[in-house]
């Protein structure tokens, strides 16, 4: 495959939370600003000619049906292309492969892609619990977020001896990276025995075994590595993307153990890239729930499969561990705000290869980083993006 | 007041035109609330015996298709066979709508099944039976699935709550069998009894106890009784609303109680469905045996000749046995007379929408298409035009079958209004192959990866005023 190098020249994002005080529009902005300071030799706004904007629940704040128009009017942009992404969880990171085709394709040659999501503007009653009511009215009836994981929790349990304690070693290590992370939802730490105490959501997953609900923006600014030249003296390249999909019912799944999406999204991010799971210095993986990280690290080839519980209980995903796995507290401690969580994820990758992220950096090695997203009915879209230092 | 105590007498059998059971099939509700504990609630001392009470997802329909379905079992009839469904219940869950239809579907009827379904009062179960046998009399079919079910809504303190029960049975009936139906007599009067209005949700007694006993139902049914001229050896199974005057009636035509009596302990008053319920367990022994259906001012009696066990029979007490003690505030949940404020979360799609259009028939009759090229099977039919498995595009369209094991599952305990918590999710592997997503029918404690399930008939929800049918999962017991 041949295609023309993009480069991320500055990324950013807003301290997540339940930010019941910001607007949607206020939480763009206040991404855009970060991202826009970020760039080493400064960005004139005016500069950026296409946004992608990663929204997945409008119908969560009133914005049933929108396009991707808010934004730009809000980022005083008014004017500039801009288009919506909505695809489930990796909606922000598949904004961040649609606007890499638009600058690799030579489309547009400074864009935009931001992430943001309200959350909390209604009850979780009415906001992503109502999603249960969602789907087909008596196959998929029920099916809260928790559903689409849990069953995988019970099975890796049952064929591999999967236990709670190494679910729960998955939350004690993110809550602890997201103490180091000041932009995370949460700042504490969790105990072992904490999480296991914790009341039950869905069988076998407890409250802690669960991401928050969160608000949140994040964005980053991508470009060709010319024009990168005029931004920056260390631009992080993109290396490889890769979109997989699966069967949106989890009855047309062939297996309960892991997710096909994600393997068939990074198979193809590490054939564009010619690298392979060793050449990760860190991952910013899907953690939604905890069973889900140990899904991810198995799936993304960092692990055998079924090895991803002994290996999170063994802390080979600790900051110091052979890889480390969600570096910014990942989705459980720093937050799934769905639209900005790709984004955000890859604003810490991009802080991980310039080494500015302080307490919780990363030894590099090979100076590649990971960043992935699963979900939608079934779990049936993955994204993968792999960043570089690499020339 | 002129006397009017004519009886209508008819015979049911005739030279050529028999008509005999040949299975039976019964079903109760998973929920069993004590007497003692409604009077309580509102402040009386004592009552005996308890309830039989409808989960938020059982209703007269379920229950009925419950019954049904093991009725065909006993009588190895498969579906497509059934010449015709006649299906009574008091009170249809849907007050204009294709109660018939869904119950048929559910059981997975041909298209050219004839049949019809009596309701208006508890007299329908009766009537349920002699449309089966008229139209079998008349040539119309040569097999009739007779279904009769209730599971009533009563008025909160009133005396029809603590006698207010639920269940349901079916019988196969066809020219040859081990059970003959001989004759029938009726009558009637025009009288209230039990009630509800045509805006009421709730059913209630009018008449005073003792009123209704004296010079309502004791005389009509008597005489209805009477008139068939039974043997002595007769057992009689009677309708019996409060759980006394079932006994009472039978005093007059036999030395020993009637059989009904042991359903009735169980479940309550069944309405429409006690008479055949309570003679179901009493196919399994030859004699004579008689029926009482009795509502709305009317009595039906009709004499049964058992001469061998009709196939079924001996499994009623067991497939009867199933209920859970429940709470009076769980039972008054579970009927919907206690509701959470607020609004409960909307399916996304309404009953009105063209999906169900498309795909009713393949969710109720639980339809899988079974791809040609490499046998997945996948479901519902109408949203997979590519198989999951290979792509293909060529389906055979297969009833699936109602076990398996589980897969996998999880218990959800954080669910909004409508949703009840703990709600079971359950991927089974149907014994064909096929793979299906179920809820679980009760609170999911006994499901383990491998365990052994039925897919059971039930209500997902009441949404904008519709009811939702489907299957839902539960540990296979040996009621199948």
């Amino acid at each position: 495959m041949s295609w023309n190098r993009v480069s991320v020249v500055g990324a950013g994002l807003i301290k997540m939370g339940e930010l019941f005080d910001q607007s949607y529009e206020q939480m763009a902005r206040g991404a855009f600003d970060a991202a826009i300071a970020s760039v080493d030799h400064g960005m004139d706004p005016k500069d950026i000619d296409a946004v992608f904007v990663a929204t997945q629940r409008g119908t969560l704040w009133g914005q049933e049906g929108i396009g991707g128009n808010t934004v730009p009017s809000a980022l005083g942009l008014n004017g500039v292309a801009c288009t919506r992404i909505e695809n489930a969880c990796p909606s922000g990171s598949d904004a961040f492969r649609v606007g890499c085709m638009a600058v690799a394709s030579g489309l547009h040659d400074v864009v935009l892609v931001i992430g943001v999501e309200k959350m909390r503007d209604k009850s979780s009653e009415e906001g992503l619990l109502a999603r249960a009511a969602g789907g087909h009215p008596v196959y998929t009836r029920g099916e809260s977020a928790p559903v689409l994981f849990a069953p995988f929790a019970t099975r890796h349990m049952h064929d591999f001896g999967t236990t709670k304690e190494m679910l729960a070693s998955v939350a004690v290590k993110n809550h602890h990276n997201g103490k180091l992370d000041p932009y995370a939802h949460f700042q504490y730490e969790v105990t072992v025995e904490q999480v296991l105490n914790a009341p039950e959501v869905c069988s076998p997953l407890g409250l802690l075994d669960c991401c928050p609900q969160t608000d949140g923006a994040a964005a980053v600014l991508i470009t060709t590595p010319e024009r990168a030249a005029d931004y920056t003296a260390k631009p992080v390249q993109v290396a490889g993307i890769g979109i997989a999909t699966d069967h949106p019912y989890l009855h047309e799944k062939d297996n309960f153990v892991g997710m096909s999406a994600t393997v068939g999204a990074s198979s193809r991010a590490y054939e564009m890239a010619n690298l392979g799971p060793t050449d990760m210095d860190m991952a910013e993986v899907h953690d939604c729930f905890t069973i889900t990280e140990i899904l991810d690290i198995e799936d993304l080839g960092f692990f055998e499969k079924g090895k991803g519980g002994i290996a999170s209980l063994e802390g080979e995903t600790a900051l110091d561990g052979s890889i480390p796995i969600n570096t910014s507290g990942g989705l459980l401690a720093k937050g799934h705000p769905i639209g900005a969580t790709g984004i955000a994820q890859l604003t810490e990758c991009w802080w991980q290869l310039r080494e500015e992220a302080g307490d919780r950096q990363v030894k590099l090695r090979s100076g590649n980083a990971l960043q992935h997203n699963v979900g939608g009915r079934g779990s049936g879209v993955s994204v993968v993006n792999i960043l570089t230092i690499a020339e | 007041m002129p006397e009017q105590t004519g009886i209508l007498l008819r015979p049911l059998t005739e030279e050529g035109r028999t008509v005999a059971i040949s299975g039976v099939g019964v079903a109760a509700p998973s929920l069993l609330l004590p007497v003692a504990s409604i009077n309580e609630s509102w402040g009386r001392k004592g009552g005996r015996g308890q309830l039989a009470v409808c989960r938020s997802d059982e209703d007269t329909l379920t229950l009925a298709v419950a019954a049904a379905m093991r009725a065909l079992h006993a009588g190895e009839l498969s579906p497509e066979r059934v010449g015709g469904l006649w299906w009574g219940t008091t009170r249809s869950p849907f007050a204009e709508g294709p109660a018939w239809s869904y119950v048929a579907a559910m059981l997975r009827l041909d298209s050219d099944c004839d049949g019809s379904i009596l309701s208006g009062s508890p007299h329908s179960g009766i009537e349920a039976l002699l449309a089966a046998v008229d139209a079998m009399k008349s040539g119309r079919v040569d097999n009739a699935l007779v279904v009769t079910s209730d599971a009533l809504i009563p008025a909160l303190g009133s005396t029809h709550e603590t006698a207010c029960g639920s269940g349901a049975a079916a019988w196969l009936l066809s020219r040859e069998g081990p059970a003959q139906l001989i004759s029938t007599a009726s009558s009637w009067e025009p009288v209230l009894d039990r009630y509800r209005g045509s805006t009421e949700v709730e059913t209630r007694d009018a008449y005073d106890g003792r009123l209704f006993r004296d010079e309502i139902f004791l005389p009509i049914v008597s005489r209805t009784a009477l008139a068939l001229g039974a043997p002595t050896d007769t057992r009689w199974s009677t309708a019996d609303p409060d759980g006394r005057l079932g006994s009472l009636a039978a005093k007059e035509l036999s030395d020993d109680p009637p059989v009904s009596l042991g359903t009735r302990r169980q479940l309550g008053d069944t309405a429409s469905a006690a008479a055949m319920l309570g003679a179901s367990a009493a196919l399994d022994e030859p004699g004579p045996l008689a029926i009482i259906g009795y509502g709305g001012g009317r009595a039906t009696s009709i004499l049964i000749e058992v001469d061998q066990p009709v196939a079924g029979a001996g499994r009623v007490e067991e497939c009867l046995d199933k209920g859970q003690p429940a709470t009076y505030t769980q039972v008054l949940r579970a009927r919907g007379q206690l509701k959470p404020s607020g609004e409960s979360v909307e399916m996304a799609v309404p009953p009105g929408s063209a999906m169900f259009v498309r795909d009713e028939r393949e969710v109720l009759g639980l339809l899988g298409a079974r791809c040609v090229e490499c046998n997945t099977v996948n479901l519902p039919p109408s949203v997979h035009p590519s198989c999951p498995g290979c792509g293909g595009t060529k389906f055979d369209i297969q009833r699936l079958p109602t076990t398996g094991v589980v897969q996998t599952y999880v218990i959800n305990q954080t669910m909004p209004a409508p949703f009840e918590a703990p709600l079971p999710l359950v991927v089974v592997d149907l014994s064909d192959g096929s793979r299906v997503q179920l809820q679980g029918a009760d609170d999911g404690s006994d499901l383990a990866v491998g365990s052994e399930v039925e897919l059971v008939p039930r209500r997902y929800t009441i949404e904008r005023g519709v009811p939702v049918y489907g299957w839902k999962v539960r540990t296979l017991g040996d009621s199948q």
